[in-house]
């Protein structure tokens, strides 16, 4: 393509956008309010995903040791704990401070300091805390820690693990079933849309086609335009979203207790991703509307 | 040169034989009229010629292509040797009479240079030069068939095809329009022209096909008023 012509279609594609412009305002409005839809469900799926970890990262489980193990082995186990991928934090708790915080512990009452004197021998166990940072390995860890040489037992959340599991794979499923229908519907209705703007411009076509212009040279200008149209969607829905997420967020925020115990707090700021979020809306509807509108020349190239 | 041997066309939708055995053969440089009445053929036999109809049997052959073996990826460079103008005129509304031309020639990537000569040079030959400005619907319909001309000769085709070029245009016009398409056929261009006007065919004269009911009724040279 010869680099004036080129110019030309462009020119062509964008002041098309202008000629058509109820056309074209149908369709920005259709890719802004898809936009803004999808842009919503992954953020807010981005977050629930965030949340889903967050509370993950509580899990916790209880390695008991031997009672008569030796220093050596303490470290030994204290390494074989560290060096597993799927470990994030291991924590020592000695059976001495097992047992001072039993003696502080409430469940015994006031009267309580007389009976643990009484006691000799500390019958608490020693243990390490272990915390995952997957929980899906919990069954793997908990067979593993329990063939190192010194471990007495453990004692995993697997019943908690299972519905975290669960509860993330439906929000995962329903995530991407919204998703995928979402960008459906909106390919439909783009295409439909486009192609009552390809309709009004048959002519123009067969006469492309009549005169002898290749499709690439056809699909051209239509290209250009649905990709404008999409780019100018993609960055009006990205304010969109910013509102209705800021919004969103604001009610939650009011009360700092359930954010807190829900693992809000290291949920996506708008802020922090807001210009990934206006690529990735502009991407999108560039590519959505380009799309939709090729989709949509279909029959009147086959002349 | 268009050769057709052979030639059948049957639409499957309605269950037509549009032609039967069409036999013909138009050298380079004729000027011929189609005549025949409605439903005979006429547009059938002109959308061979450009490719848009493949025919059921026979062989089509247009300015050295072999119709029949023509690849889809080459149809856009065949077009390009032919002109083609409508009943309809088929001017895009929202560009000038200069861009209407213009247009043809950017989309099957003329440079700038070739274009910025040509379009003037045939807006002069068809008389309009003065109306480039022009849109469409500012113009009359004569003045608009002759910007079509103006846009079908654009590319210098070896032939050029018009299926009643003349149908939407006051009697009287047509025959101006007729003119300058035997003013293109005298620089070397063959021009296939359909109409139903029998007064311009007498008038004019020269190669007249006749179809009727899909056949060849008659392919012969009369005399015309105007000459002598
Ligand atoms: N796309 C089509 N599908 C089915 N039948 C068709 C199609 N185009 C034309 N026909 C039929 O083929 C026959 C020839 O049509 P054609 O258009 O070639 O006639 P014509 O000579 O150009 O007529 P007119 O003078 O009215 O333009 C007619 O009977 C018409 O109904
Ligand atoms: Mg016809």
């Amino acid at each position: 393509m010869k680099g004036s012509n080129f110019s030309y279609l462009v020119k062509q594609g964008v002041v098309s956008v202008w000629y058509n412009r109820v056309m074209s305002f149908a369709s920005f409005c259709i890719l802004m309010v898809s936009l803004l839809l999808i842009g919503l469900a992954v953020l807010f799926s981005l977050d629930i995903s965030v949340i889903i970890g967050n509370i993950e990262d509580r899990n916790e489980m209880l390695v008991f040791v031997d009672g008569d193990i030796d220093d050596s082995e303490l470290s030994y186990i204290s390494d074989v704990l560290n060096s597993q991928d799927y470990v994030s934090r291991v924590v020592f708790y000695s059976k001495e401070q097992a047992w001072e915080d039993e003696k502080l512990s409430e469940k015994y009452g006031s009267g309580a300091t007389a009976l643990f004197e009484s006691v000799d021998e500390n019958p608490m166990p020693t243990t390490y805390r272990v915390t995952l940072n997957d929980i899906t390995k919990v069954h793997e860890a908990a067979e593993r820690f329990r063939r190192i040489e010194g471990v007495d037992w453990v004692a995993a959340p697997y019943d908690f693990a299972e519905f975290l599991i669960s509860v993330r794979n439906t929000f995962t499923i329903i995530g991407i079933a919204i998703l995928s229908a979402l960008v459906v519907v909106c390919l439909v209705i783009i295409y439909n849309t486009a192609r009552a703007s390809v309709f009004a411009r048959r002519m123009q076509i067969s006469i492309m086609k009549h005169v002898g212009a290749t499709n690439s040279f056809i699909k051209f200008p239509f290209f250009i335009e649905g990709m404008f149209i999409g780019f100018l969607a993609g960055t009006a829905s990205w304010y969109l979203t910013k509102v209705a997420y800021e919004s969103v967020f604001s009610v939650f925020e009011r009360d700092i207790m359930i954010l807190q115990f829900l693992g809000f707090s290291n949920v996506m700021g708008f802020e922090a991703i807001k210009w990934y979020v206006l690529a990735a809306n502009c991407l999108a509807g560039a590519l959505l509307g380009a799309i939709g509108t090729i989709l949509s020349m279909g029959k009147h190239l086959k002349v | 040169m268009v050769e057709l041997k052979n030639v059948d066309v049957h639409y499957k939708e309605g269950g037509v034989d549009a032609l039967n055995d069409v036999n013909l053969r138009i050298n380079d440089g004729e000027f011929v009229f189609i005549v025949g009445s409605s439903g005979a053929g006429k547009s059938t036999l002109l959308k061979l010629l450009t490719r848009e109809l493949s025919p059921t049997n026979g062989r089509v052959f247009v300015n050295g292509y072999n119709l029949s073996k023509l690849g889809a990826r080459k149809i856009p460079k065949f077009r390009r040797s032919i002109g083609m103008i409508f009943q309809d005129f088929r001017l895009i509304p929202n560009l000038t009479v200069y861009e209407n031309v213009a247009f043809v020639l950017r989309v099957t990537d003329r440079s700038r240079r070739f274009i910025r000569q040509r379009v003037p040079y045939v807006l002069n030959l068809v008389k309009l030069y003065d109306k480039a400005r022009s849109y469409p619907s500012q113009l009359s319909g004569g003045e608009q068939q002759r910007v079509a001309i103006a846009r079908a000769f654009a590319s210098d085709p070896g032939l050029i095809i018009a299926d009643e070029p003349t149908g939407n245009i006051d009697p009287e016009l047509s025959y101006e329009i007729v003119e300058l398409l035997k003013d293109i056929n005298q620089c070397g261009t063959t021009v296939l022209m359909v109409t139903h006007e029998h007064d311009l065919v007498k008038y004019f004269g020269g190669r007249i096909i006749s179809l009727k009911k899909g056949c060849v009724d008659f392919d012969d040279y009369i005399g015309g008023n105007n000459e002598g």
